[in-house]
């Protein structure tokens, strides 16, 4: 896809981004709260596909159409990054990373068909990869992992969300027995496996704070969400806007899912089921709209075809498709504060929940 | 509208007639139509239950009953028996009932009133105007959402 990837460093003064070119921009917020290019970590051939930022350990993971993941260190003498090679062993382009809670292994996504879980070989100072192979049959779009670090759930292009258990014996996982995994299971195994009811590709996938619950969005412009104590129940919603790309836990009780409509939609979820609760791009009207002048009616009738101001503007700050939720800021129980969305229209957004609150009459998270 | 053809792969290989990718082991293929698909009997059913309704004037009631459990499987008799039914009860409205009709509607009949739709704008072009009336108030209630669903479900009317 084009457009940006980005993802905040631990603190926000900084930001690695990928823009549709096999580079990577290192950014850094200055004093004038602009953000500029520090460094640019260039090593991949294709096009990055997705990056991701390691808060704790302070590591970057950047993955390509070359079929191949880099993992950056940074150097606290020289001030600039340093890439570690990951033997993806993919034969098709990487398509999503993400870092495990403890920071300790990432998964990566790719149109191979397969998920690389993988992990730190300091025998040899590279990183190597487990695949996690059946049944996936089509290119998977989105990972999460569960914060429990050895469970993940992945969405692809075969129309199916699933749930794996990605515990590594090569790490000394110790995995509990819970409701997405009631006896102990090798890594590997299937889990849980979900249809999406119009069959439509799965873009986007996310467990929510405890893990209990799994929410994935679809090509089919649904929305849908699970609770591992009834596997069974999924919550369903068919909506009526395009498609979502993304979608983010705000809390236990809800989510942000954005995509096609260009429009972060907020949802909360019950023991009812899950329900669509508000649009979150509360801009102002574009100033401006006002009368328009006679040869500017001719002109739009003769090149459009159409006499009014419908259908030609956008009134939504991204203008085009958003392809990453993120967040940016939580407050003490754990509730996103702060979340920021990237697009194909090249902007990161950063979206404020408490002004958005104010501005919508309040809302519960 | 639907998926039901099988394409010979373009080029060289048509000439050939080769269907390359069923060949590849790897390929992507729909699992098995849903079992419990309408099959002649149901369908047979169903446009009777229909005409009884449209001839009490319950037009509402039997558009309801055409949208129930639409055939989506590789029987194109069927599907095009069930396609007459849902046709008919579309012509049968007049114009000022379709919003109340719609209103009632479930998302999930909203979708299979749509497909119906597509399916009615690329085989019937004759009854288009009927069907663009209707595609208007279902759009208001379904959004773009229920067309998105139209062009990306694989079981199609």
């Amino acid at each position: 896809s084009s457009g940006i990837n980005a993802e905040y460093g631990g603190d926000l003064s900084q930001l690695v981004v990928s823009n549709s070119t096999p580079h990577t921009h290192i950014m850094q917020l200055g004093k004038d709260k602009k953000f500029t290019t520090k460094e640019v970590l260039e090593q991949h051939l294709e096009r990055v596909t997705s990056v991701d930022w390691a808060p704790r350990s302070n590591r970057i993971v950047t993955c390509a159409g070359d079929r191949n993941a880099y993992v950056w260190n940074y150097q606290e003498d020289t001030g600039y990054w340093k890439p570690c090679l990951v033997l993806l062993r993919i034969n098709r382009a990487a398509t999503y990373v993400q870092w495990s809670p403890n920071e300790d292994r990432f998964a990566v996504g790719s149109g191979a068909r397969l998920l690389s879980i993988c992990y730190f070989d300091p025998e040899h100072n590279w990183w190597v990869s487990k695949h996690i192979k059946k049944p996936i049959r089509s290119t998977i779009l989105c990972v999460d992992w569960h914060p429990s670090n050895h469970l993940i759930a992945i969405g692809s292009c075969d129309f199916k969300c699933r749930v794996f258990c990605a515990a590594l014996k090569e790490l000394g996982d110790k995995p509990q027995t819970s409701n997405w995994m009631p006896k102990l299971n090798k890594f590997g195994t299937l889990l849980a496996e979900f249809d999406t009811t119009n069959s439509g590709w799965v873009h986007g996938v996310g467990f929510s704070p405890s893990g209990e619950q799994l929410a994935w969005v679809a090509h089919d412009a649904s929305v849908n969400v699970v609770n591992s104590a009834s596997l069974t129940k999924v919550h369903t919603i068919l909506t009526p806007s395009l498609p979502y790309s993304c979608l983010l836990w705000m809390s236990e009780m809800s989510f942000v899912a954005a995509g096609f409509g260009y429009c972060p939609d907020l949802y909360t979820v019950s023991a009812q089921g899950v329900s669509f609760t508000a649009k979150l791009d509360v801009k102002k009207e574009k100033s401006g709209g006002g009368e328009m002048s006679a040869m500017a009616r001719f002109q739009k009738l003769d090149v459009q075809g159409q006499t009014g101001n419908a259908g030609t503007t956008v009134t939504t700050t991204h203008e085009n498709c958003i392809t990453e939720i993120r967040a940016m800021a939580r407050d003490a129980s754990g509730t996103v504060t702060k979340f920021a969305t990237a697009g194909k229209d090249g902007r990161l957004v950063t979206w404020d929940m408490e002004s958005l609150s104010a501005a919508l009459g309040g809302l519960s998270l | 509208v639907g998926r039901d053809q099988t394409v010979i792969s373009s080029g060289i290989n048509a000439e050939y007639g080769v269907d390359v990718d069923a060949y590849d082991e790897e390929a992507y293929e729909d699992e098995a139509r849903v079992q419990d698909d309408s099959g002649v009997a149901e369908v047979t059913e169903r446009a009777s239950k229909v005409k009884d309704l449209l001839s009490q004037m319950k037009t509402k009631e039997a558009l309801v009953e055409a949208l129930k459990s639409p055939p989506v499987g590789r029987d194109q008799t069927v599907k095009s028996q069930n396609y007459d039914t849902v046709m008919w009860v579309l012509k049968s409205f007049k114009g000022s009932d379709i919003d109340a009709a719609v209103a009632d509607l479930s998302m999930v009949e909203v979708d299979i009133l749509m497909k119906y739709l597509y399916k009615g704008f690329s085989c019937s072009p004759d009854k288009a105007a009927n069907l663009l009336l209707w595609h208007e108030k279902v759009v208001a209630k379904g959004g773009l959402g229920s067309i998105v669903r139209v062009m990306v479900d694989r079981k199609g009317v």
